[in-house]
């Protein structure tokens, strides 16, 4: 092997080296955590998921342009936000890798025997001569910690007949670890796999309708593999005004039968095969209304009933009319609220069709419009709908996993700690003996040191 | 509504509760210190009996509903909520000192929230749920221990400056502040508290809008704040442990992680646009 061939070699694991010290270091770990904090904020100035075209109402065409290419309009799937989640995730790995050896040892190693070398490692230590046989002290010893330290102890008789005592604690507690880091990498992939294999749309259904497909937020169309029915929508208000409670009674029909009803509310979904209907909003749209031609002199010239959307000839006048537009609570040019009011498209037999308001509670109101007849309506059926959120989305239960490991894992990770403790006794003389208490905690080592330092005040008390 | 007037009360108490605290800073008399304590105690059970009376008068009113909804209660409960996890800490750690630095905040906040609407309204249907209560109390116990602990970093910085100056007045106020290290660890525990409780609160606030709104997460600015709030403690946590980043520089995160929580609480909602409903009224 020549000499460059083997440097070569050399300056190749180095650098590999080098690239793994840098993916599992803690350092990159705090950088990427900050850069992300910093960068997430440009997404709560700028409003994300506009049409393009509402953009240009707010900013330069410039400013759009360069926003647009940087991905800003939606930041947080742009491949700069995106990249750094993932490094996140190549650092969670890397250092769980890196750790996981280290973590297991600790959970596996266990010294039962306090002897001289040992005890020199350990941060709170004490030793305590007695004039009692060991016997006893060690019956002694055993009541006082035995009632803090709950669990089977080990007791280790060495050759020099030092009897050892061992207690611990918490020993899985190292192993919260596993749970924060990996469960931020299930929470991660639940949200890949609901934006991969899940959808969300949005449906308004009328009452007596039934819905078979729909459009979803990314613009395609899912037919579902059942059927849902609107049996009824309702809507309970306060007297302030504001919607109390809105409810509608859905079936699920599959294959022509009803597997399910449930009446859904805000917070109380429907889920069926995975996909969830939730209460999201409702309105009302005409369904038919009557319209009449009447004489300036009041007497009736016309009449028709016109179906929503169809345009409908009216008996003795030229014109066709045609509903296309509904409000519940017309405002009039000066605040008043002038109550329901039909928008009619008016077709005369040449020329442009004209759009008008008709005001249910004020016939009048068209005659303002000038001609030898007015139109006033009469009679508008509504239709309530139902506005149903649709969603399904498969990685939801990895997200919810990951959450409850990142919970248990951070409660355990701040406020329980592996702690040990070593209790060792050699006799001394004829009927003396001396006793040596040491401990270690992983965690929280103040509290353990005064948990340790109550127990030494105990052992001192023993006299007989 | 008797409910106000017991928050007046108790806002009135807090303020002499912190001029007690300062006092006790300035004079250092041990009984200026214990008349403090039980002074901000005081404003604290006067304020958790007006919570509950709100609690009942809402009752009263037809409504019924937990005083945590619009911005008044949630600042009310934030006042609530620095205090008690400031007097357990000054038990606990006994450093009646810190309250000149923490106490302000619980008057300064209810003084702030008799400045908003006090009005009791119906809760609309989306708010309706008991993951409200939830979320709501697991983010504010958050909040203030981000706020206490806000107050004990500044603390630290001061301090540490001292400890590098050593000659310059001893004896005086700096010498009657407990040591640096101390402090962190105190701050540190404060975030220890906070940090999960924050997570919760996401986690909680997440199923909630799941149930809702049929998404678990939708990047508007409330949620999008949390996670920076929670991306800078986690990077506190972090630098705690890392060579180089202790100390100081962790100091800075969790003032900087403060900063943010106050954006995500009141800037959101007052300067962004969102589905957080309660700081527009």
């Amino acid at each position: 092997m020549s000499v460059t061939e083997e440097t070569g070699k050399k300056t190749k694991r180095s650098l590999t080296r080098t690239l793994w010290a840098f993916l599992s270091s803690l350092k990159l770990l705090v950088v990427l955590l900050l850069l992300l904090a910093a960068l997430s904020i440009a997404g709560t100035i700028i409003e994300q998921g506009l049409p393009l075209q509402q953009y240009y109402r707010y900013y330069k065409p410039l400013t759009v342009e360069i926003f647009n290419r940087l991905g800003l309009f939606d930041m947080y799937h742009s491949w700069w936000f995106v990249s750094c989640l993932v490094l996140l995730a190549v650092n969670l790995i890397a250092c769980t890798i890196s750790r996981y050896k280290g973590i297991l040892a600790g959970v596996k190693k266990k010294t039962l025997v306090l002897d001289e070398h040992f005890l020199r490692s350990l941060p709170f230590k004490e030793t305590i001569c007695y004039d009692l046989p060991p016997e006893k002290i060690r019956d002694a010893a055993l009541g006082i910690v035995s009632r803090r330290f709950t669990g089977k102890h080990t007791e280790t008789v060495t050759a020099d007949g030092t009897r050892h005592l061992f207690f611990e604690k918490a020993r899985y507690s190292r192993l919260s670890f596993f749970l924060t880091h990996l469960s931020i990498l299930i929470i991660f992939l639940g949200g890949i796999i609901g934006s991969f294999f899940g959808y969300r749309g949005y449906v308004n259904l009328l009452e007596g309708d039934t819905l078979q497909r729909l459009q979803t937020r990314s613009g395609k169309i899912r037919a579902l593999d059942f059927q849902v029915k609107c049996n009824a929508f309702d809507v309970e208000f306060y007297n302030t005004g504001e919607p109390k409670d809105y409810r509608s009674d859905l079936s699920v029909i599959k294959d022509g039968r009803e597997v399910i009803r449930k009446t859904i509310r805000v917070n109380d979904p429907l889920t069926f095969e995975g996909i969830t209907f939730f209460q999201s909003s409702y309105g009302a749209l005409p369904e038919k209304a009557t319209i009449e031609a009447i004489n300036n002199d009041g007497s009736l010239r016309g009449t028709a009933i016109a179906f929503f959307g169809e345009r409908t000839a009216v008996s003795g006048i030229p014109d066709a009319v045609e509903p296309a537009d509904y409000q519940e609570h017309f405002v009039l040019p000066n605040g008043m609220d002038a109550g329901p009011a039909l928008g009619v498209n008016i077709y005369p037999p040449e020329g442009r069709a004209r759009g008008v308001w008709l005001l249910q509670n004020y016939p009048r109101y068209d005659r303002m419009r000038g001609g030898d007849y007015f139109f006033r309506v009469k009679n508008i059926v509504v239709r309530e709908y139902t506005g149903l959120q649709v969603s399904k989305d498969p990685g939801e239960f990895l997200v919810w996993t990951g959450s409850i490991m990142l919970i248990l894992g951070i409660m355990m990770a701040f406020f329980i700690s592996h702690r040990q403790l070593w209790v060792s006794i050699k006799a001394t003389a004829e009927g003396k003996s001396e006793l040596t208490i040491a401990g270690k905690a992983n965690r929280n080592r103040d509290t353990y040191k005064r948990e340790i330092d109550a127990i030494i005040r105990l052992m001192k008390e023993i006299v007989r | 509504m008797s409910n106000s007037l017991l928050f007046n009360a108790c806002t009135l108490v807090y303020f002499l509760a912190m001029v007690l605290y300062i006092a006790y800073v300035s004079f250092r008399t041990q009984r200026v210190g214990r008349l403090a304590s039980w002074t901000l105690f005081a404003g604290f059970v006067i304020e958790t009996a007006a919570l509950g009376l709100r609690w009942y008068e809402s009752y009263e009113m037809g409504i019924g509903r937990i005083p945590l909804t619009n911005l008044y209660e949630s600042l009310v409960f934030f006042a609530w909520t620095v205090a008690i996890i400031y007097i357990l800490l000054e038990r606990k750690f006994r450093l009646r000192i810190m309250g000149a630095f923490v106490s302000p905040f619980p008057f300064i906040i209810m003084a702030y929230a008799s400045l908003t609407s006090k009005e009791i309204r119906p809760l609309i249907p989306a708010l309706q749920s008991n993951w409200l209560t939830y979320h709501v109390i697991t983010c504010f116990i958050g909040y203030a221990a981000f706020a206490v602990s806000f107050g004990l970093s500044i603390l630290y910085l001061m301090k540490v400056r001292s400890e590098q100056n050593p000659g310059r007045n001893p004896g005086g106020f700096w010498g009657f502040i407990p040591d640096s290290v101390t402090l962190d660890e105190v701050s540190y525990k404060t975030i220890a508290i906070g940090f999960p409780l924050l997570t919760i609160g996401i986690v909680t606030g997440a199923f909630w809008a799941n149930v809702a709104w049929g998404s678990y997460w939708s990047w508007d600015p409330k949620e999008t704040w949390s996670l920076i709030v929670w991306f800078i403690y986690a990077a506190y946590l972090h630098a705690r442990i890392t060579r180089g980043w202790m100390g100081k520089k962790a100091a800075v995160l969790s003032i900087v992680g403060f900063a943010a929580t106050l954006f995500c609480y009141l800037g959101v909602n007052l300067i962004l646009a969102g589905l957080h409903s309660y700081g527009s009224s």
